[in-house]
C-alpha cells in the first residue's frame, strides 16, 4: 500500500539525494510533486495553506471532494516501495563539499577535477556528471564557434568516449549505483546506441525510480508503443507518471488522461500533472476546459514559464487578443530568453497580423532550442501566411524531421503545395498526416478539397475523404454539404437528397441558417417533387416559405405545381390523360 | 530556407595549407640570394616550384593530402634534399606550441611577398610576385587567417595538432613496415587513378551543363537520362555477347575506397561549398553508373551520405544522393521519402547555385522538377498512372511558372512512359486532368499522344539547345517510327495518305540524328572551364606522374604531359553523351533485328560492346550481353549460347531488374520444347508467368512472352484447343496495349497451331494476316517464316498445292538462308525436301540430289539444336528416298539415326541430367 504520508517520505528523502548529486531538475520536478501532495490536516502550517488554497473551484469541483474521502482506488497495484538506499557515507567528504560548491557555481571542470581521486559512489558520480556537462557545455560554444559557410554542425561532447570507457567499467564490475547507470543512459543515447541506452535507464529506474530525469529520458527513447510495452519496468507510482508522459508522447491521449486522473488521487495539487492534463485536453481540442486550467495554473504558479506556450496556442485560437498579450508581457518579464517565451510573442505578433515580427520571435525561439518543435511550425504558418511557400515548406520540413509524427507539419506541407497548384503533390502530405492523426475531419476535408481541385477534378475520391471526415464528427458541417453537392453534381440525386437530409438536420440541431440552408431545401423540394413525393416537397417548401428572398418565390412556384399536380387536372395534361 | 547559409568560394585556412605555405617560405626565402640553401641547383628550386604550384592549384579539392602523404610526395620531389625538407616541415610544426606561434608564422609570411608598386627588383632574389599564383595562395591564406576570430584560431591550432599525431603514429608505423606501407599507398594510388579516369569525364560533361549551355537544374538530366535510356531498349530483347569485360566492379569499389578516404578527411576539415557540391555530383553519377550492381554497394555510400549529412545539415543534396541511391537499390518508400524530403529543402533550387540567375522565378522554387522526379520515381517503380498523373501536374506547373525546359523533359517522359508501359488504349488515362497540351491529344489514340508529345518536347529541346534531350528525343522517335505505322493526325478526304507501312528511311533519319550529338560535343570541347571544379583533376593528374618514383629528370615534359593530359580531359566526350550515343547503336540493333538483319544486329550490337561498354550503364551493357547472348542460341546452338550465358550471368544477375534470368528461361524453354521434354518446358512457363508483375500494364514484354510460350508449349503437347484459346487471349491483350508487332507473331502462332492442328483451311487467313502485319511494319525475317508457314498450310491442303508451295517457298527462301536462325532454315530445306516428294510430277531417280542435299543440311543444322522432332524427320525422308533409291547402306545408316532422334524425343530426361 502507498499511502501518501509514504510517498512523501520518499519524495522528501529523493530530493536530497538527488541535490547531493547535482541533479536539480530531477529534484526540482520531485518538489513540484512533494507539494502537490494533499498535506495531512494535522501538521498544517499556515505557509502551506497558503501555497495550496490557491487552487480553485474548478478543481474543487471535478475532483477534491472524491479524492480526498475516498482511498484511492487499486493502490494495491503499486508494490511495497522501493527501499530508498542508504548513503554510503555518513558524513560528505571535504573534497566532495568543494566540488560541489564548485559545480553550483558552474565550473564543472574544476569540480570533477577536485574530485578525481575519490571513492565514494557518490563524488564518482558526481565527477563523471560534471565532466559530462564541461563536454556539454564545450559544445554548445563550438556549435556557434564553427558555424561555417555550410553550418557545421559536428560539434560532439569532447568527453563521451571517456565517460563510456569509464562507466562501461564501472558497470562490468558491478560498481556503478542507479545514478551512475543514468548518465550511463544519457552518453549511450548521444553516442546513437539506443537499446543499450534503453537498458540500462530501465535498470536505473528500476532500482530508483524518483530520479525523473532518468524517466524522461528513458520517454524520448519510446518512440513506440511496442518498444514502451516491451520496458520491463517494476510498478511503482513514478511508472504511472511516465506512462502517463509516454502515452501523451505518442498521441495516446484518452489513456495519457486516466493515468493522470488516477495520479491526481495522490497528487492532487500537482501543477506538473495539471499541465499535462492541459496538454492531453489540447490534443483532444477541448480549448475551452484548456484555458480555464491554465488560468488556474497560472494563478498558482505566476511565474511559470514551461508548457506556456500551449496556452498561447489556446489564446491564438480563441483568438483572444488581450489575454495573449498579457500572458507575453508577463512571461517577457519573467525570463525572456526562454523560447518559450519568444513562442508566445511571435504567437501574438501573428494573431495581429504582423507575420514578418512573428517570424522574428520564432527564429529567435529557434536559436534557443533547435528542436523545438511547434516554433518550426508556427513559423511554417506564418511564411504561407506571407504567401512565402518555399519557406514555408522548409520549415515544415523541419518540423517533420525532428519528429516524423507532426500530423501540423505534414498537413502544412500538404497545403503549401496545394496552394502552389500542385495538388497531386499535395496528397502525399495530407496522406501522411493523416496516417498520424486518422481521426481529426479537418484533414481528410482538406485531402477532399485537394481531389476536388479543378486541377485534379477526382471526385469519386474527394467523396470517400469526405464519407470519413463525416465519421469523424466534423463540427463544421462541410463535409455533409459537400457530399451532398457532389453528388448532385454527380447527378446521384438519390445519395444526394440523403446527404441534403442529414445536413439539414444538422443545421437544425445547432440552429444554423444561411446559403446552405436554402440550397438545401431547395434541392430537397424540387427533388421530391420530381419524384411524386409531394408531401415531402410540400413540407420542404413550406419550410422555405418562412424566409424571404428569391428562395421564397421558388418555393411559390414549385408549390403551384405540386397543388396541380396533386390536384391531377393540370392544364397541360389533359391531352396526355388516357381517356 | 535553402541558400541562405550559402558562401560559395570559401576559403578556410587547414592544416595542409599551412603545410603549403611552409614550404613556399622555403622555396622563397626572404633572405637575398640567388639559390637559397637547401638546393643545390636551379632545376631542383625548379621543381619544387612547380610542385608547389599544383598543390596550389589543387587547394580547392575536397581532398587534401594528409601530412604524411605529402612527406610521400615529398620524398620524390626533393631527392637528396628530402629529408631535409620533411625535418624542416615537421619542425616547423612541433615549433608551432601555441596560438601566438601561428601569429607569428603568418606575420611571416608577409615577408616572402614583394610588394605590389616596387618595380625594382635585384636580380638575385627571390620574391613571390603577389600576383602570381604562388603569390595569390599567400595572400589568400594570409588574408583568410586574418579573418578568423580567437576560436577560430584556436580551431586551427587543435586541428593542427590533430594533422600533425596522425602523421606521428603512421610514420612509426611506416618505419617498422617500409616496404609493405609503400605497396599499400602504391595501391591506393591506383585506385585513385582508375577513379580519377572515370570522373574526370564526368566532371568535365557537369561543367559543360554548369556553364550555361544547360540552363537547367543539373542533376535532373542526368537522372532523367539514366532512366530514359534504360528504359528506351527493353522491349525488344535480343542479345549476344562481347567478352569485353566492363570495368564496372573495380571502379566501383575504387570509389567506394575513395569515399572512405574522403570520409575520414571530411571529418577533419569541411570543404567550400562548391567543391562538396562538385563532389556530390560525382557521387551521383557514379551512382548512377554503377548504382543498380551490387558491387557497388548502397549502404556504404548511405552511411557516408549519413555521416555527411551530420556533418553538414544544410546540404540539402545529400538528400538527393541518398534518393538515388535508395531508387537504385530499389527500396521505394525510402527513396520517396528522401525525394520528397531533397525538393522540400532546396526547393529545387540547390546544385544550381553555379548557374547565372538569369533563368530566374527562384523566388518561386522549382517544384516542377520534383513533379518530374517523381513522375520518373513512380514510372521506375511500376506504377504508370501515378506517374502520368505527376506528370500531368509536371506540365501543368511548368506551363504555369513557364520553366520550358522543363516542360521539354517532362513532355519527353510522358511520352516514354507512354509508350514505354502498356497503358490500355481503352482507357481514358489523361480524359480528368486539364492540360493545355496533353488535353488536345485527349480524342486521340495513346501512340498518336505519343506522337504528339515527342514533336512538343522536340520542338522546345531543339529551340531551347538542350542537345542531349535533343539526341535521346531522336532517339525515342526513332523507335516510335520502328514500331509504330504512321497515320496522317485527321485521315479523311480522298488526299489522306494510304501508305501503312512503317519507313525504315525514317527510322535511320531519326537513330542518325541522334547520334550527331557528339559531334555537337566535340566542336565545343574547347570553352571555358571553371577554375574550382576543375581542381580536383589538377591533383589526381598530380599523382600520376608522382607516382613511380623512375621519373627523376626532365620535370619540365613532365609538366608537359600532364598538361596534355589535362586537354585530354577537356576533349574527351561526356559520359552521358557517350551513353546516349552507344543507346543509338543498340537501336540500330534492334532495328535490324526487327527487319531481319541478324548480321547487322550482331555487328551493331557488338560495335556498342566495344565502344561503349565502358561508359554505358549496367543496364544498358545487359541488354547488349543479351542480344548477343540471343544471337548464339539463334544461329550457333544451345552449347555456346550457355557458355556465354553462364558469363553474363557472373556479371549482370546482381543487376537490379536482371533480364538474365528471363533470357535463361526463355533458352531453357526453347531448348525443353526441341527435346520434347515438354514437363520442363511446362515448369518454367509457370516461371516465366510468376516472374510477371500482377499488376495490368507493367511488364508488359514479359507477361506476352510468357503467354506465348504457354501457347506453344500447349501446342507441342498436342493440345490444340487450349493452345487456340491462350493465343485467342494473347492477341486480345496485345491489341488492347497496341503491341503491333506482337500482333504479328502472335498471328503467326495461331497459323501454326491450325497447321498443327489439321486444319489447314482455318490456318490459311491468320498466316495471311501475319504477312500482311510483317509487311506493314518491315519485319522481313518474321514475313519469310510466315510464308513458310503459309506454304506449309498450301501443302497441307493436298499435294496438288505443292508447286505453289514451293513457289512461295522459294520466294522467301533468300531471306531465310540469308537471316533465318538455325531452326527456320532447317524447316524450311524439310519442307522443300516435302514438297518435291509430295509433288506428282517429280521423279526421285532422276532429281534425288536435289531433295538429300536439302535433307543433309537440315539434319547438320538441327545437330545444333539437339531438335529431334525434326531432325527425325529428316531422317526418316532421307530413309525413304535411299529406300527408293535403293542405297541400303546409307538407307539403314537413316534410319539408325532416325532410331536414334525417337529414342532422345521419347526419353527425354536423360537428356535433362548434364544440362543442370
Amino acid at each position: 500500500m502507498v499511502s501518501k504520508e509514504s510517498c512523501r517520505n520518499e519524495i522528501r528523502a529523493a530530493i536530497r539525494q538527488l541535490s547531493d548529486r547535482c541533479l536539480y531538475s530531477a529534484a526540482k520536478w520531485a518538489g513540484e510533486q512533494l507539494v502537490g501532495i494533499e498535506q495531512d490536516p494535522s501538521n498544517f502550517t499556515p505557509a502551506n495553506t497558503r501555497f495550496q488554497r490557491g487552487s480553485s473551484s474548478i478543481r474543487r469541483r471535478f475532483s477534491t471532494n472524491e479524492s480526498i474521502s475516498t482511498p484511492l482506488p487499486s493502490v494495491g497495484f503499486f508494490q511495497a516501495a522501493t527501499p530508498l538506499p542508504e548513503e554510503d557515507e555518513a558524513i560528505d567528504g571535504d573534497f566532495y563539499l568543494l566540488a560541489k560548491s564548485y559545480f553550483d557555481c558552474r565550473e564543472y571542470r574544476r569540480a570533477s577535477h577536485v574530485l578525481r581521486d575519490q571513492v565514494s559512489k557518490k563524488s564518482v558520480f558526481l565527477r563523471y556528471y560534471a565532466l559530462y556537462l564541461a563536454g556539454e557545455k564545450r559544445k554548445e560554444e563550438e556549435m556557434i564557434e564553427l558555424e561555417g559557410p555550410l553550418g557545421k554542425s559536428d560539434a560532439i561532447n569532447r568527453e563521451l568516449v571517456s565517460l563510456e570507457r569509464d562507466l562501461s567499467a564501472l558497470r562490468r564490475t558491478g560498481a556503478i549505483d542507479s545514478f551512475g547507470l543514468y548518465l550511463y543512459g544519457v552518453v549511450l543515447k548521444e553516442k546513437g546506441n539506443e537499446s543499450l541506452a534503453r537498458a540500462s535507464l530501465v535498470e536505473s529506474v528500476n532500482s530508483y525510480p524518483w530520479n525523473w530525469s532518468a524517466w524522461s529520458e528513458l520517454q524520448s527513447l519510446c518512440t513506440s508503443i511496442e518498444i514502451l510495452n516491451s520496458l520491463n519496468l517494476n510498478n511503482h507510482w513514478m511508472k504511472e507518471f511516465f506512462l502517463g508522459n509516454a502515452y501523451q508522447e505518442l498521441r495516446m491521449h484518452t489513456e495519457s488522461l486516466a493515468k493522470y486522473e488516477y495520479l491526481q488521487g495522490i497528487f492532487s495539487f500537482s501543477n506538473y500533472i495539471q499541465a499535462q492534463t492541459a496538454k492531453a485536453q489540447y490534443s483532444l481540442r477541448e480549448f475551452d476546459q484548456v484555458e480555464i486550467m491554465f488560468e488556474e495554473l497560472l494563478r498558482n504558479d505566476p511565474y511559470r514559464v514551461e508548457d506556456m506556450d500551449l496556452y498561447s496556442n489556446v489564446l491564438y485560437a480563441k483568438e483572444a487578443c488581450a489575454a495573449l498579450s498579457y500572458l507575453a508581457h508577463k512571461v517577457f518579464l519573467t525570463d525572456k530568453y526562454r523560447p518559450e517565451s519568444c513562442c508566445i510573442i511571435g504567437n501574438y505578433y501573428s494573431l495581429k497580423g504582423q507575420h514578418e515580427k512573428a517570424v522574428m520571435y520564432f527564429r529567435r525561439a529557434l536559436k534557443l532550442n533547435k528542436k523545438y518543435l511547434s516554433a518550426w511550425t508556427l513559423m511554417g504558418h506564418e511564411y504561407v501566411e506571407m504567401k512565402n511557400t518555399p519557406a514555408a515548406i522548409d520549415a515544415y520540413r523541419r518540423a517533420v524531421d525532428i519528429n516524423p509524427c507532426d500530423y501540423r507539419a505534414w498537413y502544412g506541407l500538404g497545403q503549401a503545395y496545394e496552394m502552389m497548384g500542385m495538388p497531386f503533390y499535395a496528397l502525399h502530405y495530407f496522406r501522411k498526416s493523416i496516417f498520424f492523426l486518422p481521426n481529426d475531419s479537418r484533414l481528410w476535408i482538406a485531402m477532399a478539397k485537394c481531389y476536388q481541385t479543378e486541377q485534379l477534378y477526382m471526385l469519386e475520391e474527394a467523396i470517400k475523404c469526405y464519407k470519413r471526415a463525416v465519421n469523424c464528427t466534423d463540427t463544421e458541417g462541410i463535409a455533409l454539404n459537400q457530399l451532398a453537392k457532389l453528388h448532385q453534381k454527380l447527378g446521384r440525386n438519390e445519395e444526394a437528397a440523403f446527404y441534403f437530409e442529414k445536413d439539414l438536420e444538422r443545421m437544425d440541431a445547432e440552429g444554423l441558417e444561411g446559403p446552405n440552408m436554402f440550397e438545401a431545401l431547395v434541392f430537397l423540394a424540387t427533388h421530391f417533387k420530381t419524384h411524386k413525393k409531394f408531401e415531402e416537397a410540400e413540407v420542404y417548401c413550406t419550410r422555405l416559405l418562412d424566409y424571404s428572398g428569391p428562395e421564397k418565390e421558388k418555393a411559390k412556384s414549385l408549390l403551384r405545381g405540386i397543388r396541380m399536380a396533386q390536384t391531377g387536372f393540370p392544364s397541360m395534361d389533359l391531352e396526355h390523360f388516357p381517356i | 530556407m535553402a541558400g541562405l547559409t550559402r558562401t560559395a568560394g570559401a576559403f578556410a585556412v587547414t592544416p595542409h595549407k599551412i603545410s603549403v605555405c611552409i614550404l613556399l617560405q622555403i622555396y622563397a626565402p626572404s633572405a637575398q640570394m640567388s639559390l637559397p640553401f637547401p638546393f643545390s641547383s636551379v632545376a631542383q628550386h625548379n621543381r619544387l616550384g612547380l610542385y608547389l604550384l599544383s598543390l596550389t592549384k589543387s587547394c580547392d579539392d575536397i581532398f587534401e593530402p594528409k601530412l604524411e602523404e605529402l612527406i610521400n610526395q615529398l620524398r620524390e620531389v626533393g631527392e637528396e634534399m628530402d629529408a631535409w625538407l620533411t625535418d624542416h616541415l615537421t619542425n616547423r610544426f612541433s615549433a608551432l606550441a601555441s596560438p601566438d606561434d601561428l601569429l607569428n608564422f603568418f606575420n611571416d609570411m608577409r615577408g616572402i611577398l614583394g610588394s605590389l608598386d616596387s618595380g625594382v627588383v635585384q636580380d638575385d632574389q627571390i620574391i613571390l610576385d603577389p600576383n602570381s599564383n604562388l603569390g595569390m595562395f599567400v595572400r589568400r591564406c594570409i588574408l583568410a587567417f586574418n579573418l578568423l576570430s580567437f576560436e577560430g584560431v584556436c580551431h586551427l591550432f587543435s586541428s593542427i595538432e590533430d594533422y600533425c599525431k596522425e602523421a606521428h603514429s603512421s610514420s612509426a608505423q611506416f618505419d617498422a613496415s617500409n616496404n609493405n606501407l609503400e605497396s599499400l599507398t602504391q595501391y591506393d594510388q591506383m585506385d585513385m587513378e582508375n577513379y580519377a579516369m572515370d570522373k574526370a569525364t564526368e566532371e568535365i560533361e557537369f561543367q559543360k551543363s554548369a556553364s550555361g549551355i544547360f540552363p537547367f537544374h543539373l542533376h535532373t538530366p542526368e537522372s532523367l537520362f539514366k532512366a530514359t535510356e534504360g528504359l528506351l531498349h527493353t522491349r525488344k530483347e535480343t542479345s549476344r555477347t562481347g567478352k569485353k569485360d566492363t570495368e564496372a566492379t573495380p571502379v566501383a569499389r575504387a570509389s567506394s575506397s575513395t569515399l572512405e578516404d574522403t570520409l575520414v578527411d571530411e571529418s577533419l576539415f569541411l570543404r567550400t561549398n562548391m567543391q562538396i557540391q562538385g563532389f556530390l555530383m560525382e557521387q551521383a553519377d557514379a551512382i548512377e553508373t554503377h548504382g543498380s550492381s551490387s558491387s557497388f554497394s548502397s549502404s556504404s555510400i548511405e552511411s557516408f551520405l549519413e555521416q555527411l549529412q551530420n556533418l553538414a545539415p544544410e546540404l540539402h543534396r545529400v538528400h538527393f544522393l541518398r534518393y538515388l541511391n535508395k531508387l537504385h537499390s530499389d527500396d521505394y518508400f525510402a527513396a520517396l521519402d528522401n525525394l520528397l524530403r531533397y525538393f522540400d529543402y532546396s526547393a529545387g533550387t540547390e546544385g544550381f547555385d553555379l548557374v547565372p540567375p538569369s533563368t530566374g522565378c527562384s523566388m518561386y522554387g522549382r517544384y516542377e522538377i520534383a513533379l518530374l522526379c517523381l513522375g520518373m520515381t513512380h514510372f521506375r517503380f511500376g506504377h504508370p498512372n501515378l506517374a502520368l498523373e505527376v506528370l500531368t501536374e509536371a506540365v501543368r506547373v511548368s506551363q504555369q511558372l513557364s520553366n520550358d525546359t522543363c516542360l521539354a523533359y517532362t513532355l519527353a517522359a510522358m511520352s516514354n512512359l507512354l509508350s514505354e508501359m502498356g497503358i490500355a488504349s481503352t482507357t481514358c488515362v489523361l480524359g480528368s486532368s486539364y492540360s493545355p497540351v496533353t488535353s488536345t491529344a485527349s480524342s486521340l489514340s495513346v501512340q498518336q499522344r505519343v506522337y504528339i508529345l515527342l514533336k512538343e518536347s522536340l520542338r522546345r529541346a531543339d529551340s531551347l539547345k538542350l542537345r542531349r534531350l535533343v539526341a535521346s528525343n531522336h532517339l525515342a522517335m526513332a523507335k516510335f517510327e520502328l514500331m509504330h505505322v504512321q497515320r496522317p493526325l485527321l485521315s479523311f478526304g480522298p488526299k489522306a495518305s494510304t501508305r501503312h507501312k512503317t519507313c525504315p528511311v525514317s527510322v535511320c533519319k531519326e537513330i542518325r540524328l541522334g547520334a550527331h550529338l557528339i559531334s555537337d560535343f566535340s566542336s565545343e570541347s574547347s570553352t571555358m572551364t571553371i577554375d574550382g571544379s576543375l581542381s580536383s583533376a589538377w591533383l589526381k593528374d598530380l599523382q600520376k606522374p608522382w607516382g613511380p618514383p623512375v621519373i627523376s629528370q626532365e620535370s619540365g615534359s613532365r609538366k608537359s604531359s600532364t598538361f596534355f593530359q589535362f586537354c585530354d580531359h577537356l576533349v574527351s566526350i561526356p559520359g552521358s553523351v557517350a551513353q546516349l550515343i552507344g543507346a543509338s547503336y543498340l537501336l540500330r540493333a534492334t532495328s535490324w533485328e526487327l527487319f531481319g538483319s541478324a548480321s547487322m544486329a550482331r555487328m551493331n550490337t557488338l560495335v556498342y560492346a566495344t565502344l561503349f561498354g565502358d561508359s554505358s550503364s549496367s543496364s544498358d551493357a545487359e541488354l547488349a550481353y543479351l542480344k548477343l547472348i540471343q544471337h548464339l542460341a539463334l544461329y550457333k546452338g544451345y552449347k555456346d549460347a550457355f557458355a556465354a550465358l553462364k558469363i553474363a550471368e557472373e556479371k549482370f544477375l546482381t543487376v537490379s531488374k536482371s533480364k538474365i534470368l528471363l533470357l535463361k528461361l526463355q533458352i531453357l524453354h526453347e531448348r525443353a520444347l526441341h527435346c520434347g521434354n515438354l514437363q520442363l518446358a511446362q515448369r518454367i512457363c509457370n516461371e516465366l508467368g510468376g516472374l510477371a508483375s500482377t499488376a495490368m500494364g507493367v511488364d508488359m514484354e514479359l507477361k506476352v512472352e510468357a503467354s506465348l510460350r504457354e501457347a506453344r508449349t500447349l501446342l507441342a503437347a498436342k493440345q490444340y484447343s487450349q493452345a487456340a484459346n491462350v493465343a485467342h487471349s494473347l492477341f486480345c491483350t496485345c491489341h488492347k496495349f497496341n503491341l503491333l508487332i506482337e500482333k504479328a507473331s502472335v498471328l503467326l502462332l495461331l497459323a501454326e497451331i491450325h497447321k498443327k492442328s489439321g486444319n489447314a483451311v482455318l490456318g490459311l487467313p491468320y498466316a495471311l494476316a501475319s504477312i500482311s502485319f510483317c509487311q506493314s511494319f518491315n519485319l522481313d525475317l518474321l514475313k519469310a517464316s510466315a510464308t513458310l508457314t503459309l506454304a506449309e498450310l498450301w501443302l497441307g491442303l493436298g499435294s496438288n498445292h505443292a508447286k505453289r508451295a514451293l513457289d512461295l517457298l522459294h520466294g522467301a527462301f533468300p531471306m531465310i538462308l540469308g537471316h533465318g536462325g538455325l531452326e527456320l532454315r532447317a524447316r524450311a530445306y524439310i519442307f522443300e525436301a516435302n514438297c518435291y516428294l509430295s509433288d506428282p510430277s517429280f521423279s526421285v531417280f532422276t532429281d534425288s540430289d536435289t531433295v538429300l542435299d536439302s535433307l543433309r543440311q537440315a539434319s547438320d543444322e538441327l545437330q545444333a539444336l539437339e531438335y529431334h522432332e525434326l531432325a527425325a524427320e529428316a531422317s526418316y525422308l532421307m530413309a525413304m528416298v535411299y529406300d527408293k533409291l535403293g542405297q541400303l547402306d546409307e538407307r539403314e545408316e537413316a534410319a539408325s539415326l532416325f532410331k536414334m532422334h525417337i529414342i532422345a524425343l521419347e526419353n527425354p530426361q536423360g537428356v535433362e541430367q548434364n544440362m543442370a
